[in-house]
């Protein structure tokens, strides 16, 4: 097969709009790839048919075959030459094509001096804008990613770290409590029950928690006044009972803190007799059932609230170190005590519209980063509320935002899939 | 049981409540995203001794309060205000009272109206009218804080939810306002945590602010 350069273009192919001439070239380029495989396997039999006429005890077979075969050659060619032909008139084999103004950006199909036949160069253009959207598309995925990471873990960048919040009032100084000095599961938790006569420090393993969750009374009545400890509640000889000293401290997977008619907070640890918790959600003292757990959600606008500040709070206590986190987080659940009574530093009241949802919350908001920057446990008094926010505080990540950042993992299931494709 | 504070209308001098100020109050509660769950009502009931012997009738207290309340529907509560006493009865009671021949209705009286929810508040507003009169002689307020039950935590939660109500009602300019008075719980032998008899107590200390308001106005008729 040789080129011939032709200047005329076909009439036949200039009324076919690029996109149909590429797919007729691929087509016709597809009939000549079988054509010359057939050649092929002509020429094999060829070959075959000579080697056993060379054999001897033979009759007319291999003549037949080679008969046979030659005419079938002879077809095979001479379809070959119309396709060439064909191919020529449409440009395939010279450059004719490429130079046009009306190709919609396509390329035919080229047959290169060397034989190498450029078939696929519309599929790779179309595939290279492909690849280049997939890069666009991480490069944006990136981008949104790192911003919101800046907006949702400041304290993942070292430099904005805010120095807004000042302590306002001079707060509760406890020298002798260096941070460092808690090392175990067990020293953490006596040394909080200790330090707070208000407070009850409780520890289950994680099975025992459901039955006592259950157990706890939904509805208050007289009977239940006692509840602190839960002696009273039936099934308690069938519990490992909460107080401290009664649970092995490998198993414990479950604290609860009850601050008798302000609140109830439950934690989880994992592993197990481990320092690091996973997650803590807060409830009434008078709420009861199955879904107290350290993942469940309060009926209470409050306490829901509160739960979502504190998913904040205990990212940013595991974020800056995990040995410490539960110490912190303890201290800082324990600063709720006055979630009540004590008025917010801002607007000076213990109840007040919150902008974003419209509902008329006390403050639920307790600093958590000063707990770290100083050098002893400095518990903060300062009691603040989503009022705050929208001004000027982004730092203190609104629970719209933490809402956002749980959703975060669909979003990037979705850029993930494109990566992907 | 969730904290509640039962405040009572203050008309101002020389005005009476009627419905429109009732009406004025509820869309008031409605301005401030309260969201309209269902009715209420209470009954109130004053007792007197059925005696033979009518000198004998000094020795008995002079207002003897039986009181119903919709959040416990099998229990009935007596007061004693001069006394300091207040006892939780199941509600078969009344029918016991009956067929003894020992205590008869004096006067009845309804509170009844609508209950509101606003986030983790409740908020009830209902007139008071005799049981069998349409002459409104009252308004009542019943506000609930629903996440705790003590009554000492809970008091500044709930001084300030009555400012925010104050606050949007007084913008309707209307002719009196509401006032809580609170009573001596530990008087009575109660305890912090709060139960159906501290309500029940707050409605005892409502009427007598409402007869002293009414019989201002006019001589309430036995």
């Amino acid at each position: 097969m040789h080129r011939m350069a032709i200047d005329a273009t076909p009439a036949e192919a200039s009324r076919e709009a690029p996109p149909k001439q590429v797919a007729m070239a691929m087509e016709l380029l597809g009939q000549a790839a079988r054509l010359i495989a057939d050649i092929r396997l002509g020429a094999d039999r060829f070959l075959e048919a000579l080697f056993l006429s060379a054999e001897p005890h033979q009759s007319n077979k291999p003549l037949d075959l080679i008969r046979k075969e030659e005419s079938a050659m002879k077809q095979h060619l001479e379809d070959l030459r119309n396709i060439g032909r064909q191919l020529e008139d449409s440009g395939v084999l010279n450059e004719a094509l490429i130079s046009r103004s009306n190709s919609w950006g396509l390329h035919m199909p080229l047959v290169c001096p060397d034989g190498a036949v450029v078939a696929y160069a519309w599929k790779r253009q179309l595939a290279g804008q492909a690849g280049a959207s997939a890069v666009d598309r991480t490069r944006l995925a990136l981008k949104s990613f790192l911003e919101q990471k800046r907006r949702f873990f400041p304290h993942l960048d070292i430099e904005s770290v805010p120095k807004r919040h000042c302590v306002t009032q001079p707060s509760v100084v406890d020298d002798h409590e260096d941070s460092s000095y808690y090392k175990s599961l067990m020293d953490i938790l006596i040394g909080l029950e200790n330090e707070s006569q208000d407070m009850k420090v409780l520890a289950y393993e994680r099975l025992d928690w459901l039955k006592r969750s259950s157990s706890l009374p939904s509805s208050v009545n007289e009977d239940s006044i006692e509840t602190s400890v839960g002696h009273t509640y039936p099934g308690a000889n069938k519990l490992k009972l909460g107080p401290l000293g009664t649970v092995p401290a490998d198993k414990i997977a479950v604290i609860e803190l009850f601050i008798p008619s302000v609140l109830r907070a439950v934690i989880s640890l994992h592993p197990a007799g481990s320092t690091s918790p996973d997650a803590v959600s807060f409830f009434s003292p008078d709420e009861g059932g199955s879904y107290l757990h350290a993942r469940g959600v309060s009926v209470y606008h409050v306490f829901r609230c509160v739960t979502e500040y504190s998913n904040m709070a205990l990212q940013y206590f595991l974020g800056i170190k995990m040995e410490t986190a539960l110490f912190f987080l303890l201290q800082w659940v324990k600063s709720y005590q006055t979630l009540f009574t004590k008025a917010c530093s801002k607007c000076g009241r213990v109840l007040s519209v919150d902008r974003q949802s419209a509902l008329i919350l006390p403050p639920v908001l307790r600093p958590y980063r000063k707990m770290l920057t100083t050098g002893h446990i400095s518990l903060i008094l300062n009691a603040e509320r989503r009022c705050a926010w929208i001004e000027d505080d982004l730092s203190e990540m609104p629970a719209e935002a933490w809402r956002r950042w749980q959703f975060l993992p669909i979003r990037w299931k979705s850029y993930l899939s494109i990566l992907v494709e | 049981m969730p904290m509640k504070w039962v405040l009572h209308w203050h008309p101002n001098t020389g005005t009476t409540v009627n419905s429109q100020i009732l009406n004025e109050i509820s869309l008031c509660v409605e301005c401030i995203n309260g969201v309209k769950e269902g009715r209420w009502k209470a009954v109130l009931t004053f007792y007197r001794p059925i005696l033979r012997d009518q000198a004998l009738a000094a020795e008995f207290p002079r207002d003897f309060l039986g009181l119903s309340l919709p959040e416990e529907p099998n229990k009935y509560y007596f007061i004693l205000r001069g006394q300091r006493i207040v006892l939780e009865a199941d509600s078969s009671i009344q029918v016991i009272m009956d067929k003894l021949q020992s205590y008869k209705s004096r006067v009845s009286l309804n509170f009844e109206g609508t209950q509101y929810r606003l986030g983790d508040f409740q908020v009830r507003v209902g007139k008071v009218v005799p049981s069998h009169s349409e002459n409104m002689r009252g308004i009542v307020m019943e506000v609930e804080y629903l996440p705790i039950s003590s009554t000492e935590k809970c008091r500044q939660i709930m001084a300030e939810f009555v400012d925010i109500l104050q606050e949007a009602l007084s913008k309707r300019s209307l002719p009196g306002q509401f006032m809580h008075i609170e009573p001596n719980f530990a008087e009575y032998g109660l305890l912090d945590h709060y139960t159906s008899q501290h309500t029940a107590i707050q409605y005892a200390t409502v009427m007598a602010q409402l007869i002293a308001t009414v019989q201002q106005v006019q001589p309430m008729r036995n």
